[in-house]
């Protein structure tokens, strides 16, 4: 480790408080790269974590979205309509807040496992009562315990993904809604 | 930032309430509860019996009455909570997961706009800075930005602070009776969804101010999920000297969230929780993974539930029930399509709407 990466890691920690550490960080490039994976570490080492390390999914996604001509869908003759419509990219509706919430994929790192089936009587007025376990619903633990294979761990990784990018979804556009109520506050009272 | 936040004052206090539950609480001073007991509580609670009389003798009209005196303390929580300057530290726990203390400050300037913080204490932080109508949010990982918003976006929802009268049609709130949280004398309201599909709560407001001073999310059997209770209160004539600092010029402008077309889908749930609306509907890409969904948002005014069809070979391949935080996230296979529901409701309500979900045939 450099004289310089020693200073910094030390600046980080606040035993020192030299502004030559950040004028070096403000001028050297490969410093600034260090100065953020240094950060990400220690987020990730004090379950902090909310420095997610690569901010740079939207725009790999937005970049294979150009590039995609066509999605499968169901009902391919009901998508096919809606989607000459055009989906409009995430990244275009919402711009910055787009950006912003999509971090949140990295920030859930865990998701618990829902073991004991909660029992109480079917809701009143429900079209479909509920007995036991609906549709043969098992809850899946996302945490094996038996040795797992490559191909086991490829598909788990997956499904986190998934799972990720819904619930992160869900909680953007919750954000979404609020500004949106905000906006339409504000036209009504301009009227 | 402030660093020194007393961590065995909300360890202890957090504690209380488990010490001290409510009930015991109450016997503990029971002169003063009895006295002025508006007991309309309609649990299952069998071990009232110092209280059995007084419920009983009220008959009709104290329940109105009680919810009667419900609404004119959320109003009063409403106005204390949009009209005074205040500093609050609360504590947000729960179960199995590290306590997050908060910040969080209101202040009436003299030119009569209203700004607002919520900081998030521990770790890198999130702060989020309202100045009338505009809501600024900083975060550690991300671009800070700006939303047309009235109200921050933080644990406390903000329709129950600001428009209580917007979830009655859900909700029914009923008075409880006295308390003592957070060293002050307390009232304690419930607030159960109509149908009893929905968690339900338990707030505590300040006798004096009308400040919330502790707020449970309670699942169906009536364990606490979440528990938000309050550390510190002060109430001044004076906004904080921290307003003073923000320079409003140099925060991000906000932005427009543009109008989205609405287009029509070919299934709906056939079930929703009463006083449960649709309150979005549109065809998008997830930003994780760019698959396309078809997506619909239902909404109480107190919980939002987020409805996912997509194509079932890009679902998850099976059917899941996971919880995380206060979300139950159910996924289900109908047909050839995946329905995913995301939001803060108890597993057999999402079920409930999952399974009730009518696909119509395509012309």
């Amino acid at each position: 480790m450099t004289q310089q990466q020693e200073q910094m890691s030390a600046f980080m920690d606040g035993e020192t408080d030299s502004s030559e550490v950040l004028d070096a960080i403000k001028n050297d490039a490969e410093l600034q790269g260090r100065w953020q994976r240094y950060h990400v570490i220690r987020s990730g080492l004090r379950k902090e974590a909310t420095v997610a390390p690569q901010l740079d999914i939207t725009s790999q996604v937005a970049a294979a979205l150009e590039n995609e001509p066509t999605i499968m869908a169901p009902k391919r003759s009901g998508w096919r309509k809606v989607f000459s419509g055009g989906v409009a990219p995430f990244a275009r509706q919402s711009g910055q807040l787009a950006v912003a919430a999509s971090v949140a994929i990295a920030v859930i790192l865990g998701v618990q496992q829902l073991n004991q089936p909660e029992q109480v009587s079917s809701p009143a007025g429900s079209a479909t009562p509920l007995i036991g376990t609906p549709g043969g619903l098992a809850p899946v633990s996302l945490e094996q315990s038996r040795p797992v294979t490559r191909s086991d761990m490829a598909s788990m990784m997956e499904k986190k993904r998934k799972i990720n990018a819904l619930i992160a979804d869900h909680e953007q556009q919750i954000r979404l809604k609020q500004a949106k109520q905000g906006d339409e506050q504000a036209k009504r009272d301009e009227q | 930032m402030k660093k020194h936040f007393n961590i065995r004052v909300a360890d202890w206090l957090c504690q209380l309430p488990f010490i001290f539950k409510p009930r015991q609480a109450a016997s503990l001073i029971a002169g003063v509860v009895l006295a002025t007991s508006v007991n309309a509580q309609q649990s299952a609670d069998t071990d009232v019996s110092t209280q059995s009389e007084t419920t009983q003798s009220g008959g009709l009209n104290q329940k109105d009455g009680a919810e009667q005196s419900a609404s004119q303390w959320l109003e009063k929580l409403a106005e204390t909570v949009s009209q005074r300057n205040f500093q609050v530290s609360f504590v947000l726990s729960r179960l199995g997961q590290e306590t997050t203390p908060y910040l969080w400050r209101h202040a009436v300037l003299e030119d009569g706009t209203r700004m607002e913080q919520l900081n998030l204490q521990n770790g890198p932080g999130q702060e989020q800075i309202r100045v009338g109508d505009i809501v600024s949010v900083f975060e550690p990982d991300a671009q800070p930005y700006s939303v047309s918003s009235g109200a921050i976006h933080g644990p406390i929802p903000s329709a129950l602070l600001y428009h209580p009268d917007s979830l009655k049609a859900a909700y029914k709130f009923v008075a409880v009776g006295r308390a003592r949280i957070s060293g002050r004398p307390a009232q304690q309201l419930r607030i159960i969804s109509r149908d009893n599909t929905r968690f339900s709560y338990q707030m505590w407001l300040d006798e004096k101010t009308g400040m919330l001073l502790k707020f449970n999310t309670l699942d169906l059997q009536g364990s606490v999920l979440e528990q938000i209770q309050v550390t510190s209160l002060a109430i001044s004539e004076t906004p904080h000297p921290y307003f003073a600092k923000v320079n409003k010029e140099s925060l991000p402008r906000p932005m427009a969230s543009g109008t989205r077309d609405t287009p029509s889908h070919n299934w709906v749930p056939a079930y929703l929780p009463e006083g449960m609306q649709k309150v979005q509907q549109d065809v998008r890409r997830l930003p994780g993974t760019g698959q396309a969904v078809e997506y619909k948002m239902f909404s109480d005014g107190l919980v939002d539930v987020s409805v996912y069809v997509q194509n079932a070979k890009q679902g998850l391949g099976g059917d899941l029930a996971l919880r995380h935080e206060l979300n139950t996230f159910l996924s289900m296979r109908n047909g050839n399509v995946q329905v995913t529901i995301v939001g803060e409701i108890p597993l057999q309500t999402a079920t409930a709407i999952a399974q009730s979900l009518q696909i119509k045939k395509p012309e």
